[in-house]
């Protein structure tokens, strides 16, 4: 039988130099999200749910940073306290320091489901945000068209959202976004309804579309990979409550390739997450009690 | 034995799968059937005299002695009464039988009654011989035309065919006519026959009650009604027609003018639905009608209470209908444009009449259907008026093949409105499913040519400027 090695667990917290040195670059620069001490309780029939609990964690400029953790950890739930999309029951959100109250042009959106407005054209998704501002006419039209180049969909500017695929849907939305020049830009697993081959273009896509953009970028997901393919920093929440787990600095170099996926520090920090999310992985606990159905022969194993 | 896939065919699509759309060509058939079963139904049911014909339709009519109900050709009488009422008959004939030959005396001084009796025995072949077409409409109290058709059919010299004689009449006739000619072989009024006449016995064919009349029939009337110019005090029916489709659409109109935006208002803020709609709810359930009395009053007399009627009659619907729809929107549309950075009243006017109207367009059709409903209530009160005084009044004479043609419609004017609607839904709505079929039918295309025309004309004037990028530096300054 081979032996599989169990990799050293804290092999993620060795960094390279450049590594190292860009992180410390990181954190000199202004936090541009500051989540404070938060607290979400909902009340239901069977008595008081804590979402969340105790939840603080910074986000510096021009950082991607990745929540995630295992499912009812309140990875939605925060994001949507983030956009003021949701009231916190205690603690406070920052944004350049002051307080968030609602939701708001400068915390750009995107959702899973596309939310574009099947109504309007792809270049009147992108110019809503815009228009809402007041701007009008020529400006926000021409604007809205570089943004549709930036996300490589001008053959589509005069689609409607029915037509487009889902990917294409995606980078509208992100385009709509973006549209509104947000400090932040809050995705709430945004390709968690591709399928993986669009998935992993969509990756691509929106690292191209950060390194270019003084854009940060809170990004919540349930994907190990995508986590550490895009992240600076993981944010990996525990479940009920919702609780900081801890906050992972990827030792991955940047600019990050698919290449990368085979790399000692690419594995190790998903073999990190990996442990903190499911803390009893291979354990019997996981395998069913199932009978054997089928005889034992060659043909099954 | 080996088959060519090729030579074999394509499995044929069944008839019957749940939930499964059948074919364009196999829809198109079903929906011819739709209409033309119905039809092919009440055809049957009219023109097979073996399929139901519950009644006898009079031919020949007979007066019985000492009864006041007195039928006419074209009446309808039941099947089991039939045979009664022509027994009747012949048991009064044989107590003429002994008169008539000669075989007793007459009372003195009856003779006047007698021959006006007489008279009428004879009048009562004339309806039969104007349908063969012996004589005309007016002729059917000539005596003297019906006089010397007797005496053609007594004496062989013509037979009525259509319809014809029973033997038993054609008897009486000849020996009704062998008494007659010993007076006179014409009509004389001075030396009439002063004995009394056997009467025709009743004679009828299958038909059924006059409340289902004849395809023919209807459409025979239809045309009659429609073509009928307006008079005085009487409309024409197109005029009826334009008076029923104006309480409608106005009461439907008006509806839609309060009810849309208070259903609005009520889907978007649970303040409003919390407010508003319990009471609605219970103020549906009391019949419009009920209130009819109340309208006269408030709104005197005209259209004014009919339109009301209608009005009331749908408004509770509409809003509780619109304000589901509201609150049908995807929510996370709400989310996205609020944190695109929408207000309350963007958010209304941007994102959620947009996102409703479809649906709201279907609402309005299918209660325009519920408004349709009341027309027939609506215009009973207060004064009669339109179609319904139409329909009522024939209705109560009987003449049901002048109601149907206007219950058809109705029905018709109803059908196609929505038809249209539905059509058009696909044309304004180009997002819509329904739309993207639509949009590409020619007819489509005109209707759509003069907004797209404006359209590439603001576009030609914002043309894309490369020249003058958006500055990502600026904007999005790079981080060393």
């Amino acid at each position: 039988m081979i032996q599989i090695q169990e990799p050293d667990p804290l092999q993620y917290l060795v960094q390279r130099p450049e590594v190292s040195e860009r992180f410390a670059a990181l954190k000199k620069r202004p936090v541009v999200l500051s989540v404070q001490h938060l607290y979400k309780t909902f009340d239901c029939q069977t008595g008081t749910v804590t979402a969340l609990k105790d939840v603080s964690f910074d986000v510096y400029r021009r950082e991607f940073m990745c929540v995630i953790g295992p499912s009812g950890c309140g990875k939605s739930t925060l994001i949507r306290i983030l956009a003021g999309l949701e009231s916190s029951s205690d603690g406070q959100v920052l944004l350049d320091g002051n307080p968030v109250t609602g939701p708001g042009p400068d915390r750009g959106m995107v959702f899973q489901s596309y939310t574009l407005f099947p109504w309007l054209t792809v270049k009147q998704n992108v110019m809503f945000g815009p228009r809402m501002s007041g701007q009008r006419g020529t400006s926000a039209e021409s604007e809205a068209r570089q943004w549709i180049d930036l996300v490589g969909l001008s053959k589509f500017e005069n689609s409607y959202p029915h037509q487009l695929s889902g990917g294409m849907k995606q980078r509208v939305a992100i385009a709509r976004a973006l549209a509104n020049r947000p400090r932040i830009l809050l995705m709430d697993e945004p390709f968690g309804a591709l399928d993986a081959q669009t998935r992993c273009q969509m990756q691509s896509y929106l690292l191209q579309i950060w390194r270019n953009l003084d854009i940060t970028i809170l990004f919540i997901t349930h994907d190990l990979d995508e986590a550490a393919f895009l992240a600076d920093r993981i944010l990996v929440l525990k479940a009920n409550p919702g609780e900081v787990n801890e906050i992972i600095e990827v030792p991955v170099p940047r600019p990050r390739t698919p290449a990368q996926f085979v790399t000692p520090e690419f594995i190790s920090t998903k073999y990190r997450i990996d442990q903190l999310i499911h803390p009893n992985h291979g354990g019997s606990e996981d395998s069913l009690p199932f009978p054997r159905m089928t005889p034992q022969g060659d043909d099954v194993e | 034995m080996k088959t060519d896939p090729k030579k074999a065919s394509a499995p044929r699509e069944p008839w019957f799968a749940a939930r499964r759309e059948l074919s364009a060509k196999r829809s198109a058939v079903l929906t011819v059937f739709s209409f033309s079963l119905p039809l092919l139904v009440w055809c049957a049911v009219s023109y097979l005299p073996f399929l139901w014909h519950p009644d006898v339709e009079l031919e020949i009519s007979a007066d019985r002695e000492g009864v006041t109900t007195v039928y006419t050709p074209g009446d309808r009488v039941s099947e089991e009464f039939f045979p009664e009422f022509a027994d009747a008959v012949r048991e009064q004939n044989l107590e003429v039988e002994p008169l008539l030959s000669f075989d007793k005396p007459v009372e003195a001084g009856s003779e006047a009654s007698i021959r006006r009796g007489n008279k009428k025995v004879l009048r009562h072949l004339a309806p039969l011989l104007v349908r063969n077409g012996w004589l005309t409409e007016e002729q059917t109290k000539d005596d003297d035309a019906i006089y010397s058709a007797w005496k053609e059919i007594a004496t062989g010299a013509k037979l009525p065919t259509k319809p014809g004689l029973s033997g038993e009449n054609l008897e009486i006739i000849r020996r009704n006519w062998a008494a007659m000619s010993r007076y006179s072989e014409s009509y004389n009024a001075d030396n009439f026959i002063s004995r009394p006449l056997l009467s025709l016995i009743p004679q009828g064919r299958p038909a059924n009650p006059d409340y289902l009349p004849a395809p023919h029939e209807v459409l025979v009337s239809g045309i009659k009604e429609f073509s009928k110019p307006a008079e005085a005090e009487r409309p024409s029916m197109w005029q009826r027609v334009g008076h029923s489709m104006r309480i409608v659409f106005g009461g439907f109109l008006l509806a839609a003018l309060v009810g849309v935006p208070i259903g609005v208002i009520c889907g978007t803020y649970s303040f409003f639905s919390k407010l508003v709609e319990p009471f609605t709810d219970f103020f549906r359930y009391m019949p419009a009608p009920t209130f009819s009395t109340l309208l006269v009053v408030v709104f005197l007399a005209n259209d004014a209470p009919k339109m009301a009627l209608v009005f009331i009659g749908t408004i509770f619907q509409l809003v509780l209908v619109v304000a589901n729809t509201t609150r049908r929107l995807d929510l996370p549309l709400l989310e996205a444009a609020q944190t695109l950075g929408a207000n309350q009243l963007q958010l209304l006017t941007r994102v959620v009449i947009p996102g409703i109207i479809p649906n709201l367009y279907n609402d309005l059709r299918i209660l325009l259907g519920w408004a349709w409903t009341w027309l027939v209530i609506a215009e009973l009160v207060g004064v009669k008026s339109g179609l319904t005084e139409f329909i009522e009044t024939q209705g109560r004479w009987r003449n049901f093949d002048s109601v149907y043609p206007v219950i058809i419609l109705i029905g018709l004017i109803g059908f196609f409105t929505d038809q249209i609607l539905a059509f058009i839904r696909g044309i304004i709505f180009p997002w819509t499913d329904d739309g993207a079929a639509a949009a590409s039918s020619p007819l489509a295309k005109a209707v759509l040519f003069v907004p797209r025309f404006f359209r590439s004309a603001v576009n030609e004037r914002l043309p894309y400027q490369p020249d003058t990028p958006l500055n990502h530096e600026s904007t999005f300054p790079k981080q060393a």
